[in-house]
């Protein structure tokens, strides 16, 4: 079934290709001539949906210029959209509101022309000279960012993981098995990524152990991607059938 | 043996095309059994108390590329919050997010007659990620003067008392990448200390055991399973319970491709020595 | 220029960075926190229209020199400027008064490009995962086993079908999570984390400064 570039495989491309408009004009044809979609903006949007899920979906079968129409337009879109946001929910009430259109009692909040002069800095990167003005802006960032993830990372992610790790080993006279699994999986993993000396003898026999622990959590990463890319099937075979294709599908 | 590991991969396709398809189209039954994790969320919620105006604070940070695992458990979420009346205010760090977030709340705000500004209100997206979970812990109302529709908080029942993310009663974090969990406890949950609990998908939801164990969250829904979870646990099957027929047959079909895969590799691998 | 071009650069680092951790231990700074807080979202989004810029300027360059596939970055063009358009004009209200997210166009392709797009994009990656699993997922050593044992046990015990076929699966599989899953999260957390706190003293001292870029810039 794998195509090779021939004429005849070419035109067997664009015979499946013709089908598959046209079942897809037919199908639409027949949702809209039977009232199952309306014929409204609404519809429209359906089908176009329709459309361009099964134009990417086309991409199983092989690369073809439905799928990379359907996908540029995405990225088109996504990039007006997330413009639109920053505009609405950023400039326009961090920047604009406060400077030109202020609270009457507040009067102007020139303090913000600091970060938006940064912000242009940044901007700079966009001609060729000016270009240095955006590493004071990347600079504020970059140092702000650092200095805020440090303390904050520490205790999170560090201070508040150990004290868990260290549980008592003997609880009411019986050994706790899944303290002692856990302090010795965090052990093990902790040595396992320390590259600072040689994985031999016990520190490589205590490194062995860290890499079951972590085939286990990967085994557990692998059964939930699993899960997750088979959601996203679900839903979008749902939105088809049901949405599209107006069928009733059984909940439960 | 060797043709049959070499199969051309659009037969695989379609098994999972047919193993997905076909339980959506026939209906069969199957327990679902919800977890401590879930469970934690839902009692937290149930000890909320409405006269008392409780409010929980959901951050929607998931866009339409992960809809289908998200949407059914913050439904399931506001559905639970709607009928026992407790008060609910949104917001999302990420601006994909906007448009899918007004509509759930909206949506789901009618079905129980809850009114915008009285039971539930929108804040919008603002760019900043975990800056703005700092902004918001320590002044809402400086972060976010007007509410996506223009309206100052302080002239909404909900927001009125607000000050900041202190002063809610329970934070859910809805998230499907970055800024999302990770971000919540270092920049809000570790300062802040609120309640706190999260929904991801599937993928994400093993990093965040420690944070379980740790105590920094106290539940977690994790993909359209935890959602299905949910939807049993507030009485109230929809998409994700649907979705775990199909669920669980596309596991199996996977299982046996792996399987399959091994048992033809090892045979293989006999034969030819 | 070199002061201008590289030690200032790296002194507005140093300053913000040491107000970053400072602001953390002080508790009467929270007003200044909340400040310097609001300046990073301010630069910030202007950022996210440099990223933006990226994107459209190298679409553009394809079609400026009719590269091959020119036309689909004309579709990308036309995607952008018909969204914002649509975005600007706001459903009639304009580009200065609240955004409307209920009606118009912008909604309208919202719903019905951008949101199935992206669904689909993601979706794809199902049939892929169970492609690489038939062809790849082997068993060939003892951690490669420990692996697939692991992974079948979570995909079977976290789905309805798991508890059907044995009440053990779930529970197994909670298990899993909860202790060595749990555990082996625990320390990759850890060790990132002393990782990431490194490079973030690094760069506020000025021995990482890759990202200023190029000294010709």
């Amino acid at each position: 079934m794998e195509s090779d570039l021939g004429p005849q495989t070419s035109s067997r491309d664009r015979l499946i290709f013709v089908v598959f408009v046209g079942a897809f004009a037919l199908i639409n044809g027949g949702l809209i001539l039977s009232g199952r979609l309306p014929t409204n903006w609404d519809g429209l949007g359906l089908i176009l949906a329709a459309g361009i899920s099964l134009a990417l979906y086309s991409f199983l079968y092989e690369d073809n210029a439905l799928f990379k129409f359907a996908e540029h337009l995405y990225v088109g879109v996504v990039a007006a959209y997330e413009v639109a946001q920053v505009w609405y929910q950023n400039i326009l009430t961090d920047v604009f509101n406060p400077l030109f259109r202020p609270a009457a009692e507040v009067g102007p909040e020139w303090v913000v022309l600091i970060p938006t002069l940064l912000g242009l800095f940044l901007m700079t990167r966009l001609v060729g000279r000016g270009v240095w003005l955006s590493r004071l802006s990347i600079a504020f960032i970059v140092g702000l960012g650092s200095g805020l993830v440090i303390p904050r990372r520490i205790a999170s992610f560090i201070l508040q993981q150990i004290g868990p790790t260290m549980q008592p080993l003997w609880t009411d006279g019986s050994f706790a098995i899944d303290a002692f699994l856990i302090l010795l999986g965090v052990v093990s993993v902790l040595v396992y990524f320390s590259f600072s000396f040689e994985h031999t003898g016990v520190v490589g026999g205590v490194s062995r152990i860290g890499i079951w622990f972590l085939m286990i959590s990967f085994g557990a990463s692998f059964g939930f991607t699993v899960m997750a890319r088979l959601s996203l099937l679900i839903g979008q075979l749902t939105f088809l059938l049901e949405d599209w294709l107006t069928l009733d599908l059984p909940l439960w | 043996m060797d043709r049959l590991l070499n199969i051309d991969r659009r037969y695989i396709f379609i098994a999972v095309f047919v193993g997905v398809v076909l339980p959506l189209l026939i209906g069969f039954d199957l327990p679902i059994k919800p977890t401590k994790n879930v469970r934690a969320m839902y009692d937290t919620i149930e000890g909320l108390n409405p006269d008392d105006g409780d409010t929980v604070f959901i951050s929607f940070d998931f866009g339409p590329s992960t809809i289908t695992e998200m949407e059914p458990m913050a439904r399931a979420l506001l559905r639970h919050c709607f009928r026992r009346g407790i008060r609910v205010i949104g917001v999302t760090l990420i601006a994909e997010g906007v448009g899918i977030a007004q509509n759930l709340l909206d949506d789901t705000a009618a079905e129980f007659g809850s009114q915008y500004g009285r039971d539930y209100v929108f804040l919008g997206f603002k760019a900043g990620n975990e800056v703005l979970i700092l902004n918001m812990g320590q002044d809402l109302p400086g972060t976010f003067p007007t509410d996506i529709k223009g309206n100052a908080l302080e002239s909404l029942a909900v927001t009125r008392d607000i000050k900041s993310l202190r002063d809610m009663d329970y934070v859910i974090d809805i998230a499907s990448g970055y800024p999302g969990v990770d971000e919540w406890i270092q920049f809000g949950q570790e300062r802040y200390r609120f309640p706190f609990a999260a929904g991801c998908t599937a993928v994400m939801a093993p990093d965040f055991f420690p944070f379980l164990q740790a105590e920094q969250m106290n539940g977690l829904m994790a993909g359209l399973g935890g959602g299905a979870e949910y939807e049993t646990l507030i009485g109230r099957p929809d998409k994700a319970v649907a979705g775990m027929r199909p669920q669980s047959v596309g596991h199996l079909v996977i299982i046996m491709f792996i399987l399959f895969g091994n048992v033809a590799y090892f045979a293989g691998k006999k034969n030819r020595s | 220029m070199p002061f201008l071009q590289r030690t200032l650069p790296l002194i507005i680092a140093f300053v913000a960075g040491a107000l970053g951790i400072i602001t953390f231990y002080v508790p009467d700074m929270e007003a200044f926190e909340t400040e310097s807080a609001t300046w990073y979202r301010v630069i910030f989004a202007f950022s996210m229209v440099l990223g933006i810029h990226s994107l459209l300027n190298m679409h553009w360059a394809r079609i400026r020199r009719q590269e091959a596939g020119w036309g689909f970055s004309a579709v990308t063009w036309i995607g952008f400027g018909l969204m914002l358009l649509f975005a600007l004009y706001n459903n009639g209200s304009g580009p200065f008064a609240p955004l409307d997210l209920k009606r118009g166009g912008m909604v309208w392709m919202y719903d019905h490009i951008q949101v199935p797009a992206g669904s689909t994009m993601f979706s794809l990656l199902a049939f892929f995962i169970a492609s690489a699993a038939y062809r790849t997922f082997r068993a060939r050593t003892v951690e490669a086993a420990i692996l697939l044992v692991a992974a079948v046990i979570v995909m079977l015990g976290r789905v309805p079908i798991g508890a059907f076929i044995s009440e053990a699966l779930p529970t197994m599989s909670q298990w899993l999570m909860t202790t060595p899953n749990m555990a082996a999260r625990r320390g990759i957390l850890i060790g990132v984390s002393l990782g990431a706190v490194a490079t973030a003293l690094r760069i506020i001292f000025g021995i990482e400064r890759s990202y200023l870029g190029e000294e010709s810039d």
